[in-house]
């Protein structure tokens, strides 16, 4: 088969061999490929840290495991030392394995297929023959202007004859790990320089990029703008369902001077010199109602399609405030401990007011608060261009590579015979049928059919894929035509 | 839900178990097998064709793309174990892997037939789902998770051709172990941690076991040229699958990062995505060096079957959070998520409020 006959070149030995070959091995690949899935199922089994709090590891495995599992660093196991030493081995076992394994085979695509004598080509996995007609078609060009029609890329020499075809998926490995090293590359960047954050802002206020999280290694810098909500809502389907989310927003520089303003929305952010922010959740904040012409405001919180704000009373009395959202009214419902649920009392629009006794409550103001995500990501055309990157490889991957040699030398009684074989180790059925079908087809045009029979199938006589009885070597006489399969 | 679309649902759930039996029949015979095998054939096929157009139907009436909850998702499982067990069955003669793959189409059927009615209704979407980017997201999962399972039935007849039955029969039934956590989880209030304990034991007990039984063989049993040709195809629809993973997973993360701002957030679902494409990265590479035997690398596609189906399905039935769930179905569901009158009526969240905010004193008559 071809050779990488100058791919070392690229590679000095005295570099890569002695330093990295312990880690180019595909079995250590193989293991920490393995290691790492299983340390994220794990992470993704635990709730974690960085995601619902400690809160959840307690609610779905109660206090003492989950003070275990915190202690093991399971619930915070993505920014555990173990999973960072096994990212950085695995960038190591495949930066040494690209290099020495995977990149040079680049070379050896140009190569061209060397040419097979019959006796090798009976060697090969699979191989067919046919007799050459004395004074009749070409049986090589023939085979040669078959294969071209499948696609392959045929070449002639003499009485030898080599195609191959899907060659370029042998290009995957090459693409798919330059990918993966892009990758890797464009996450570090990302991890070194960019940050992120949530902030729920209530409508009026700014967001301030202060508290944003990035790594510990980080080396980048914050905007020294702001952003300011000035409008949020919210819009429903009719059955009352969340349709989707708004806010407008407003970039001011330091002195206060407006920058940019857009409307954001669930799958809309907007982008401001490298920062993005999105539009994450959304929700009331603030209940500001007046008792007596007293203001009081109370925290509303998010139950379900709900928001609802608890107000004890003395006793064991406590008026309970629901509301959907902006536009719906205020319910207050009392509530007692011997009272199944909790009783309808009255409802309030904003700037109404009601008397409960003697005491006249109104609603001034339902706040709204809108969620707001934001990130800059300088490693993200790397990130991306290694995404594609990484596509195609695995997309080249699922292409097999068929190679077919043929040659022709002496047959019985001073005739010719043809021996044609290959490999395609991906898709070896399929090939094995479509070379046996060519095959087939030459036979068919070297064996003249007499006239009013129909064509012996001929399929008898070649190999069978599906035949266990075809193993080893099967001669047969059929007119002219002397075929041979041999599987091996 | 259309009248038109039932019917062709129902027709396509029918062919399935119809063509199940067809298949199992053949086996029985001798003398109308081939006839029988282009029968079952011929049923999975109109069983296909009714199902794309149920699909196709659906999505007209919903003016939307017709992948947006569990049900509709199973019906995209089924249609792509059937399409892709006929889409192998014009290169390769698979007449064995036909009754587990109509098998596995029945099943999946009936799953999400049996889901609560509400999964079957066509229902508005809720924001973070409303983006055209879903289409492009979703159904290179579905398919790859269909190839990944296909390549595991066949990875169980390349292990049965090979002579490996006690193999088969501990894997099988680790599977089926896998399978019951699954329907328990879905049906069931069952508490979690034994569903958890249920699949994720019955799964590594059932492999390790096939794996160590491995060295049992019966000879009579063995038939070579059906045991590579079906390791073939267990290997084909991996390479298959893997790049559908590959693009669902990537384009999940340019989603991700248009709506939400990071490409990737180890959302548990997200991570299981990824715990699969690793696994079956490890697969290629296992078959590219020729590190294991053909019947090791089996076992390897049963693990990856068993890692697609708690990918695919495990999450949500087996009580793992996260942002993935297709909406929750159960009756205990309100536990998780307390509905607003559950709440206000509970006596301890109650005392908890006026514990938590400090007590005014108001007059109320
Ligand atoms: C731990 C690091 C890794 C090492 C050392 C490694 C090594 C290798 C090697 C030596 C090859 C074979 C090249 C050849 O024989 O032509 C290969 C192929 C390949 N690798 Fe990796 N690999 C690693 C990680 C990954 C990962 C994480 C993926 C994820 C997709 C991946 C995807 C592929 C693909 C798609 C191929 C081509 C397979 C084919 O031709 O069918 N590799 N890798």
């Amino acid at each position: 088969m071809a050779q990488a006959a100058s791919g070392k070149k690229l590679w000095p030995k005295i570099f890569v061999r002695p330093r990295l070959s312990v880690f180019a091995s595909v079995r250590l690949a193989v293991g920490l490929l393995v290691t790492l899935a299983a340390t994220i199922l794990l992470g993704a089994w635990c709730p974690q840290i960085s995601q619902g709090g400690a809160q959840k590891v307690s609610e779905m495995f109660g206090e003492a495991t989950a003070r275990q599992l915190i202690g093991l660093g399971v619930a915070d196991i993505f920014h555990s030392p173990f999973f960072l030493a096994l990212i950085s081995l695995l960038t190591l076992n495949m930066i040494a394995c690209s290099a020495q394994r995977v990149f040079p085979k680049v070379r050896s695509l140009k190569a061209p297929m060397v040419f097979l004598s019959p006796q090798e080509i009976a060697r090969l996995p699979i191989c067919l023959t046919v007799e050459e007609r004395l004074n009749g078609d070409k049986v090589l060009e023939s085979l040669a202007a078959r294969l071209r029609g499948l696609g392959y890329c045929v070449r002639l020499q003499g009485d030898s004859l080599t195609a191959e075809a899907g060659k370029i998926g042998r290009l995957a490995p090459t693409v798919t790990h330059i990918g993966l090293l892009s990758l890797l590359l464009g996450v570090t960047i990302t991890s070194w320089t960019g940050f992120s954050g949530f902030q729920p802002v209530v409508c009026g206020e700014s967001l301030s990029f202060a508290r944003s999280e990035h790594s510990q290694l980080w080396i980048g810098k914050l905007p020294d703008w702001r952003v300011r909500v000035d409008d949020t809502r919210r819009e429903d389907y009719e059955s009352g369902d969340v349709k989707q989310w708004y806010s407008s927003l407003s970039i001011l520089d330091a002195d206060g001077h407006v920058l940019k303003t857009q409307e954001i929305s669930v799958n809309n952010p907007l982008s401001y010199a490298g920062v993005d922010i999105y539009q994450s959740s959304w929700g009331l904040d603030q209940l500001v109602l007046s008792f007596n012409g007293h203001k009081l405001s109370l925290p509303l919180q998010a139950m379900g399609k709900l928001h609802a704000a608890f107000l004890p009373l003395e006793g064991k009395m406590a008026l309970i405030f629901s509301v959907r959202d902006q536009n719906q009214p205020v319910r207050i419902f009392a509530k007692i401990p011997e009272w199944n649920s909790p009783r309808l009392l009255s409802q309030l629009r904003r700037g109404q007011s009601v008397r409960l006794g003697s005491v006249e409550v109104g609603l001034e103001k339902l706040l709204p608060v809108t969620g707001l995500q934001y990130k800059s990501d300088p490693g993200l055309p790397i990130t991306y261009i290694a995404f594609a990157f990484i596509c195609l490889g695995v997309v080249l991957a699922a292409i097999p590579h068929r190679q077919v040699w043929a040659g022709l030398g002496a047959g019985v009684a001073g005739g010719r015979i043809l021996a044609a074989g290959g490999v395609s180790r991906k898709a070896k059925g399929p090939f094995e049928r479509k070379l046996a079908q060519v095959v087939d087809g030459l036979r068919r045009q070297q064996a003249p059919v007499p006239q009013g029979v129909n064509a012996p199938a001929g399929s008898a006589s070649i190999v069978n894929v599906e035949n266990p009885a075809s193993e080893g070597m099967i001669l047969k006489e059929e007119g002219n035509v002397r075929s041979s399969a041999c599987v091996n | 839900m259309s009248d038109l679309q039932l019917a062709l649902t129902n027709a396509a759930g029918i062919s399935s178990v119809a063509s199940f039996w067809v298949f199992v029949g053949s086996g029985a015979t001798k003398r109308f097998q081939d006839l029988l095998i282009k029968v079952g054939l011929c049923i999975l096929v109109v069983g296909f064709m009714a199902l794309t157009i149920a699909i196709v139907a659906r999505g007209i009436e919903s003016g939307r793309f017709p992948l947006s909850n569990l049900y509709e998702s199973l019906l995209w499982f089924a249609w792509g174990i059937m399409g892709s067990y006929l889409f192998f069955c014009r290169s390769y003669e698979i007449r064995h892997l036909g009754w587990l793959a109509s098998l596995a189409a029945a099943t999946f059927f009936l799953y999400g037939s049996w889901l609560p009615a509400g999964q079957h209704e066509i229902k508005p979407l809720v924001p973070a789902l409303v983006s055209y980017w879903r289409q492009i997201h979703v159904p290179p999962l579905i398919v790859a998770y269909a190839m990944f399972f296909l390549s595991g039935l066949s990875a169980f007849v390349q292990l049965f051709q090979s002579g490996r039955i006690k193999s088969v029969l501990f894997s099988a039934s680790g599977l089926l172990l896998a399978i019951c956590a699954i329907g328990l989880g879905t049906f069931t209030s069952c508490e979690t941690h034994i569903l958890q304990w249920l699949f994720m034991g019955g799964g590594l007990v059932g492999v390790t076991a096939g794996w160590l039984a491995l060295c049992s063989v019966n000879a009579k049993k063995i038939n070579e040229k059906r045991a590579e040709l079906y390791d073939e195809v267990e290997y084909r629809s991996i390479a298959v699958g893997f790049p559908l993973l590959t693009i669902g997973i990537i384009t999940g993360g340019l989603w991700a990062n248009h709506a939400w701002g990071s490409y990737w957030s180890w959302d548990p679902k997200e991570s299981m995505a990824l715990v699969t494409w690793l696994g079956y990265a490890a697969y290629i590479h296992l078959r590219i060096h020729r590190e294991l035997s053909a019947e090791k690398l089996s076992l390897v596609a049963i693990a990856g079957m068993l890692l697609t189906l708690l990918t695919y399905l495990g999450f949500n039935s087996l009580g793992f959070g996260g942002l993935h769930s297709y909406g929750r179905f159960k009756d205990g569901a309100w536990r998780r998520e307390p509905n607003q009158m559950e709440l206000l009526s509970s006596q301890k969240l109650h005392i908890e409020v006026a514990e938590l905010y400090q007590v005014q004193s108001l007059e109320l008559s």
